[in-house]
């Protein structure tokens, strides 16, 4: 018995020295946990974990992926992330899909309380089947002008980024789609294959197995500059409709958070470590393995493009009669 | 070519097979499956997401093996609660209990054990010689199917439910059909992100979760009436033999390749998996039998039909997901997401980025469905016993089961709410002689149904017209007026009057003959 009451002292002890060294130290002195709002195996899941492998490595510590998906928009997780200790031990895995949590009532907060570390994501690219007769994307534009409603466009569902895409393909050049909703990108291509639609807008990640087979045809990527794909390009569509730039770019954006209010101190050694795993071959493998635009802005950079999309998001929706909550009322400024 | 292939398949196998880390994994993830499968609540699809996180660190090829082989030991576990609880542990086991549960009250638990795992195995094997056979041709037809046939046959799906399961009047399963496709328009929509029925309450958002529908509509009217008729299931202390006679499984071969047919083909069809696949083979095996009277008191063709079907969807499943990457079942899906993490991407490039990975995944779903037969056969023997506790004791646990199923999945206390009551009330709903799974495949398939038929007409701008010149379509359009007519008293009358004009007909014939 004496036995037991010893060692419970001596944990007692030790724990009380390791609180204090802690106190003492310098970030990071124990393991980080990325509690991550999306399923395993999901985009913004492997990205994070390549870029937490070399962000380990490079701090010393080992940082514990935790899964934490469900409620609306990753709201269960950034509520968990949010909720613990604002001290950089907890930072929070996401992507711009999360920025409608608070519209649709499953956090009352603005996207503002966090601070990015933006990783990077892939880039929208329009695409129509090979049986279609447009080659360029002026030509189906041009026709979709012609002919409002008649082409038929598949996007994954309302509000989604691709569904915002294609609305803003729509605005900046005029054209007029008839808009078919999917649950996701993997559906809407493979209504693309059966011919229910004749063009389709998600990532060029998602895309690029159908693309290289031929089964797509891809027309441009609604970003500012060319996207080298396999030995060539995909071409930008700004070059033929500069007035896309008011509308776009509108990119995935995946990386990470922690609150606002981490200490200073804390945030600096975690933007070093950032910057650092971003410039590493493993990494830069990823991306291009992947089809995506590397990013690594953050701070002030990170939190522009996250307001931008919040408020593109949320009055979009709102502008759908999708939103519950009104972003007026959360202080999200209008596009 | 193909016998090069064959080589590279043997060499993959024997690869696989001779890795002890391998086989321990193997078998590992097959019963963690099969317990899944068998726990109302945990379904396949939950089994191989939880999986999926922990095998970041294994290399592809183990990987795989685990989530292939908990894919096909989730899908066969379901059968246990079925046929011995009359509680299906999957949605996809939903038809198995028809019979399976009746079987077993005979004290035939342990032979429709016996034959379900066997069946299961074959099943398995053959959908695997389907993806590696037939995997263009059938990616091909499966591109046939566009919003208009998905609409069709989600509602092919719960009207054919409600058609089997109904022991007086049709029409009860099909109203109880309607009550789960109404069920499913709860919450947002999935196309415009509409809010249906929510009033205002934030939980119903989100929709009605299947899984605690699922636990609350098939298990507590089970418990109650267990607890209340005090029925003893079966004579489960007499011997029985587990291993199947070899005679019987020629005597069903026929319904074996039928069921593995139509299971191969449902799961090759992107966003339906096992669940329709059982209840179609089951459909098919009571029009095919000499003797459909008896399907619904204890019929062993029923049981194998559904149980060979619903395991040879998984190799269906994998040749939309592999040749398309368009995963063709929910649990295919969750594997997508894995395959994605291990640097995988399938689609029509698959078999030039990674030429021997559709060989791989055969050798694996052939190694699965073996360790799949060893280990059912092992606990079933095991697991027949459960019917010896007395149900005053078995019940109540099975309760505890059915609460902790629907709070596991998504960890919503909602979930609890919304099964007690869904519960309840089919507990009065299947006194009044409404049959359950109906209403069960409505909320399933119910999405489904509801957001094809809309997009369908967002495509072809409000016109039914494409329904009928379709080809798949029409058949489906077809098959479904037949199904319900079918039905119908005039139909009856026909049929009985045909049947008799052909026993008219033979008589004479024979009287000529004897003549």
């Amino acid at each position: 018995m004496s036995k037991k009451i010893f060692i419970a002292a001596l944990v007692l002890v030790l724990a009380g020295f390791s609180a204090f060294g802690q106190a003492q130290g310098e970030y990071p002195e124990r393991d980080i946990t990325n509690v991550l709002v999306w399923g395993a195996g999901g985009g913004t899941d492997t990205c994070n974990r390549v870029v937490m492998a070399e962000m380990s490595e490079i701090l010393g510590v080992n940082i514990n992926v935790v899964n934490k998906p469900g409620g609306t928009a990753g709201s269960v997780g950034m509520q968990d992330a949010y909720s613990r200790e604002h001290d950089g031990y907890t930072i929070c895995g996401l992507s711009e899909s999360c920025v409608t949590a608070s519209v649709q009532g499953a956090w009352d907060k603005r996207m503002n309380v966090w601070d990015y570390f933006i990783i990077g994501g892939s880039p929208d690219v329009v695409s129509v089947t090979p049986d279609t007769p447009w080659q360029t994307m002026e030509e189906l534009i041009e026709y979709a002008k012609a002919n409002p409603g008649e082409v038929k466009a598949g996007a994954s569902g309302a509000g989604s980024i691709h569904h915002l895409n294609l609305l803003a393909l729509e605005n900046g050049t005029g054209a007029k789609f008839n808009f078919i909703p999917y649950g996701g990108s993997a559906p809407s291509q493979n209504a693309a294959m059966t011919g229910e639609i004749n063009v389709v807008v998600t990532s060029v990640a998602e895309q690029a197995q159908l693309i290289r087979g031929g089964k797509l045809r891809a027309l441009g990527v609604l970003v500012p500059d060319d996207f080298p794909f396999g030995d060539g390009v995909l071409p930008t569509a700004f070059d033929v409709y500069p007035s896309l730039s008011d509308y776009l770019p509108l990119s995935q954006a995946i990386g990470f958070a922690v609150p606002q209010d981490v200490p200073q101190n804390v945030k600096d050694v975690l933007r070093d470590a950032f910057a650092e795993a971003m410039e590493t071959d493993s990494v830069k493998e990823f991306g291009k393995k992947n089809f995506y635009i590397l990013s690594g802005k953050v701070g002030e950079e990170a939190g522009k493009v996250f307001d931008s999309l919040e408020s593109n998001f949320a009055w979009t929706l709102w502008e759908l009669g999708a939103a519950k909550v009104n972003p007026a009322d959360l202080g999200i400024p209008k596009p | 070519m193909f016998f090069s292939q064959l080589g590279i398949f043997f060499e993959n196998l024997y690869m696989l097979a001779l890795d002890p880390v391998n086989i321990l994994i193997l078998f590992g993830a097959v019963i963690m499956g099969i317990i899944f499968g068998a726990m109302p609540g945990l379904t396949a699809t939950l089994g191989v997401a939880l999986l999926t996180t922990l095998t970041y660190g294994m290399s592809q090829h183990t990987a795989m093996i685990a989530l292939l082989a908990i894919y096909v030991g989730g899908v066969y576990g379901g059968s246990y609660a079925s046929i011995l609880i009359n509680i299906p542990g999957t949605a996809a086991a939903a038809a198995t209990a028809l019979d399976g549960y009746p079987l077993a009250c005979k004290g035939e638990g342990g032979k429709a054990l016996g034959l379900t795992t066997t069946a299961s195995a074959i099943g398995t094997f053959i959908g695997m010689l389907f993806v590696v056979g037939l995997s263009p041709l059938i990616s091909r037809l499966a591109l046939q199917f566009t919003s208009f046939e998905f609409f069709l046959l989600a509602l092919f799906g719960i009207i054919i439910s409600g058609t089997l399961t109904s022991h007086d009047l049709v029409y009860k399963g099909w109203i109880a059909g309607l009550i789960g496709l109404w069920m499913a328009t709860i919450g947002r929509d999935g196309l415009q992100f509409y809010p249906r029925f929510t009033f205002g309450i934030s939980e119903f958002e989100s929709g009605i979760d299947i899984v605690p529908v699922l636990i609350g509509a098939f298990g507590i009217p089970q418990i109650i009436q267990v607890l209340k008729d005090k029925v003893n299931v079966g004579e489960a202390k007499k011997f029985q033999r587990i291993l199947p006679e070899f005679r019987t499984i020629i005597k069903h071969f026929p319904d074996i390749l039928r069921s593995s047919l139509i299971g191969v083909g449902i799961g090759a069809v992107p966003g339906i998996g096992e669940d329709i696949a059982g209840w179609v083979s089951y459909g098919a095996a009571k029009n095919s039998s000499n003797h459909p009277e008896r399907f619904g008191k204890g019929e062993i063709k029923a049981v194998v039909s559904t149980e060979t079907a619903n395991n040879s969807c998984i190799g269906g499943a994998m040749i939309p997901l592999l040749n398309l990457g368009v995963p063709g079942s929910p649990p295919a899906a969750m594997l997508l997401g894995a395959l994605l993490l291990h640097g995988i991407q399938p689609g029509p490039m698959l078999m030039i980025d990674h030429p021997h990975f559709i060989l791989q995944v055969t050798a694996i779903l052939l190694l699965a469905s073996v360790a799949m037969w060893i280990s059912g056969m092992l606990l079933a023997k095991q697991v027949v016993k459960v019917l010896r506790i007395p149900p005053q004791l078995f019940m109540p646990i099975i309760a505890v089961l059915c609460v902790v199923g629907s709070y596991a999945l998504g960890t919503r206390i909602f979930n609890l709410y919304l099964m007690i009551p869904v519960g309840i009330i089919s507990y009065f709903l299947v006194e009044m002689g409404y049959p359950i799974a109906p209403l069960v495949i409505g909320v399933i398939l119910g999405p489904m149904a509801d957001q094809n038929l809309r997009r369908a007409l967002m495509v072809s701008q409000g016109s039914f017209a494409p329904m009928f010149s379709r080809p798949v379509s029409l058949i489906l359009v077809l098959v479904i007026v037949l199904t319900i007519f079918s039905q119908t008293k005039p139909y009856k009358k026909m049929m009985a009057s045909v049947g008799a004009s052909l026993e008219a007909r033979r008589v004479k014939r024979r009287e000529q003959r004897n003549k």
